[in-house]
């Protein structure tokens, strides 16, 4: 069966810029696909063009084999970057309308409504405005209003972002179920943490290219082990004398010790038990976001 | 179209249920109540018409005059007031009798050469004569002047018959119709024709104006909350866009209902009749075709505004900035508005004719003409041929650019980004 999503070869202009220059990824049933990078980098473009906002100059865009209708638009859910909804409005009248254009009926959308509501132990929002809501309350009614009528396919742009730590979690939680449930869901940030967490393939681009992609574990596979984190109660002097060190950072509790080749991570132990106790060593593997930076070159954020 | 229906019912009921709408509601409906009640009030206050009010008549100085303009008064059966001479210009005494309420004021004339007419002062405890009595000690004098110039040389009826003002019959050449059909045919079309015609007009322009800037604001206020985004993945562009200016429209009509109710009660509460009676409007005298035609105008116009209105607030991305991007749309029914109301005294005038060709001005100069003129058919069907076109030009150019625009963020586009937008995003 044909994925729920795929990109082929998508380019988008905006002029003499080119926005978007042919991507191409496949989002699976109950995968968080992560599409990363900088601002500007062409995310929201070409979540648009998903969402059938704006069409592609070239390549092709696919929903389970066919091209975009009408009729998906009851199947896709859409969270924006900033999201928005009726100030002024009831949440319960806004997010039933907004899910009975989106194809379901009032009592459905009622319940549904009751569920989510209650998923993020806040029922007594039902007959608030959002105004009267703080910025991160906000932002969970915008959630739901994305996935009140059990989308298959749940774009969010920016979905964690100005939350604080509880409701990343809460967050976080929900959209697994989500995915548990067989949702697709394309997701774009620029917070790495939360991709390493949530997403199995990713995509990074910038000013419009794909520079990386692939299966996460795979991709930092492909990058060496480069630092050594060691904590020591007592002082360890002339670590940067052994071979393959490059540089030595001094830490609050020890050193982080940037290394070229993997076997000096040894040497660096080693030295280390003989001049003082080690309370602590690891030989970390490459965050998303030294890959992100070193790929794309430039700091982010 | 289920979908449209969705945003109707929704537009409707968000703004029906604000405490705004409830208010200009009711204080319009208020205004309206109190309006139809100026004619009764007046007619209370100025009831005093019934006791005439009592003037004094100075002899002292002038005492032809006021012996003629006495003997003038009393030959009249009802000049709504009455003399009480005195014989002395004494300030005091004259002063004393309207305290005590013997009299209301008193006239005097000036000391003045043989051969001219002096200047005649009333006074009086107000700052001025009522507009009833002003007339009739005018037209008295007039002929007291007459015939105090004449000194005797005319008859009373030839006096009479000077002074009595002089009357233009307007009457329309028409090749059709004879000199007195036409005229007969003028004077039937009646002044409830023109009061249903001044209305119209009115309405048209309030709901322009207020639903208009509604449909403006609320899309803005779409779009700079971005919920836009969310809706325009859901339904589709057009069907949202004239959801929302029906939504805004079964508005208007509800106010309208709700204001001619109000008329409704005030006309059928019986104190109110005779007043109405007096002014002559006979609801009998409607004539079908202007309201029908009127109601018909009254609605292309409103869809035809109402597009470029949400048109234009697609394309602002504040309500800060709403207002002056309106303006050109405001200036336009402003123009429309006083073409009408200008026009009411003319309207088969050659500026009503062309104005009913031009769709943004044709409704209103319809209006007028269907109501007050006499447009051939062919007229009123090239007029709704043409407004019909141009609504569905403007819609079809209406929900390019809301399509466009509700996605464009940042400062209002202009025509030429507007355009390369379009192509870029190929609608």
């Amino acid at each position: 069966m044909a994925n729920p999503l795929v990109l082929d070869k998508v380019m988008k202009q905006f002029g003499e810029k080119t926005a978007v220059n042919n991507i191409s990824f496949q989002v699976e049933e109950g995968e968080i696909y992560g599409l990363l990078g900088a601002n500007g980098a062409g995310k929201t473009t070409t979540m648009r063009m998903v969402l059938g906002l704006i069409y592609p100059d070239g390549g092709q865009i696919l929903y389970n084999g066919n091209p975009y209708g009408r009729e998906l638009q009851a199947a896709m859910g859409y969270l924006p970057e900033e999201r928005g909804l009726y100030p002024k409005v009831k949440i319960s009248d806004q997010i039933i309308y907004l899910a009975r254009l989106r194809g379901m009926s009032s009592s459905e959308a009622d319940k549904s409504l009751k569920y989510w509501l209650d998923r993020f132990e806040v029922p007594e929002y039902y007959d608030k405005k959002i105004e009267e809501l703080s910025k991160g309350n906000q932002q969970k009614m915008g959630f739901i209003a994305a996935v009140v009528h059990k989308p298959k396919l749940v774009i969010m742009d920016e979905a964690f972002s100005g939350l604080d730590p509880v409701n990343v979690e809460l967050l976080k939680a929900t959209v697994k179920e989500l995915r548990d449930q067989g949702t697709s869901i394309l997701f774009s940030t620029h917070r790495m943490e939360h991709v390493e967490e949530l997403c199995r393939n990713i995509t990074i681009l910038h000013r419009g290219n794909t520079v990386l992609q692939g299966n996460l574990r795979e991709i930092k596979k492909q990058y060496p082990r480069e630092e050594v984190l060691l904590h020591t109660i007592g002082e360890v002097t002339g670590l940067e004398q052994i071979a393959g060190v490059e540089k030595v950072e001094r830490k609050e509790r020890g050193y982080l010790v940037r290394i070229s080749q993997v076997a000096a991570a040894q040497e660096i132990l080693r030295k280390a038990m003989e001049v003082s106790e080690v309370e602590h060593f690891e030989i970390k593997e490459p965050t998303l976001n030294q890959i992100f930076i070193k790929e794309v070159g430039e700091s982010n954020e | 179209m289920n979908k449209m229906g969705t945003v109707v019912g929704f537009t409707f009921m968000n703004k029906v249920r604000t405490k705004s709408f409830l208010i200009t509601t009711l204080v319009l409906a208020l205004l309206v109540t109190i309006g139809m009640h100026v004619p009764y009030f007046i007619d209370k206050f100025t009831g005093g018409d019934d006791q005439p009010s009592k003037i004094g008549l100075v002899y002292e100085g002038q005492p032809e005059l006021a012996k003629s303009l006495e003997a003038y008064t009393e030959k009249q059966q009802a000049a709504g007031y009455t003399l009480v001479p005195y014989e002395q210009a004494d300030k005091a005494v004259l002063q004393a009798a309207i305290d005590a309420g013997d009299i209301d004021g008193y006239l005097q004339f000036a000391e003045a050469d043989s051969g001219v007419f002096p200047t005649v002062t009333y006074t009086s405890k107000k700052d001025s004569l009522g507009m009833g009595l002003q007339t009739a000690l005018q037209a008295a004098l007039q002929n007291v002047k007459a015939e105090y110039l004449t000194k005797g040389m005319l008859t009373d009826e030839q006096i009479a018959a000077l002074s009595a003002p002089v009357q233009i019959d307007a009457v329309k050449a028409s090749v059709e119709s004879s000199g007195s059909e036409a005229g007969n045919k003028t004077a039937e079309t009646g002044a409830i024709n023109y009061v249903i015609v001044y209305v119209l007009i009115i309405l048209f322009f309030m709901t322009i104006m207020m639903t208009g800037n509604m449909i403006a604001a609320e899309v803005t206020a779409e779009k700079s909350s971005r919920i836009m985004e969310i809706l325009i993945t859901s339904v589709s562009p057009l069907a949202q866009m004239f959801g929302k200016i029906l939504g805004m429209f079964l508005i208007g009509l509800l106010q309208i209902a709700i204001f001619a109710g109000v008329i409704a009660v005030n006309i059928s509460l019986p104190y109110n009749q005779p007043v109405l009676a007096d002014f002559n409007l006979q609801l009998s005298d409607i004539r079908v075709e202007v309201l029908v035609l009127g109601l018909v105008f009254y609605v292309l116009g409103y869809f035809l505004y109402a597009t470029l209105f949400a048109a234009i607030g697609s394309l602002v991305s504040r309500t800060e900035e709403l207002g002056q991007a309106i303006m050109p749309i405001t200036m336009l029914s402003l123009a429309a508005f006083y073409i009408g109301i200008f026009s009411l005294s003319a309207p088969n005038s050659v500026l009503m004719k062309v104005s009913s060709y031009i769709p943004f001005v044709s409704p209103v100069s319809m209006i007028v003409r269907v109501g007050i003129g006499e447009p051939p058919v062919w007229e009123i069907a090239a007029s709704l041929v043409v407004l019909t076109i141009a609504i569905f030009l403007f819609g079809w150019l209406s929900a390019k650019i809301y399509r466009t625009g509700v996605l464009l963020y940042g400062k209002r586009p202009s025509f030429k980004e507007l355009r390369k937008a379009m192509k870029a995003y190929k609608i």
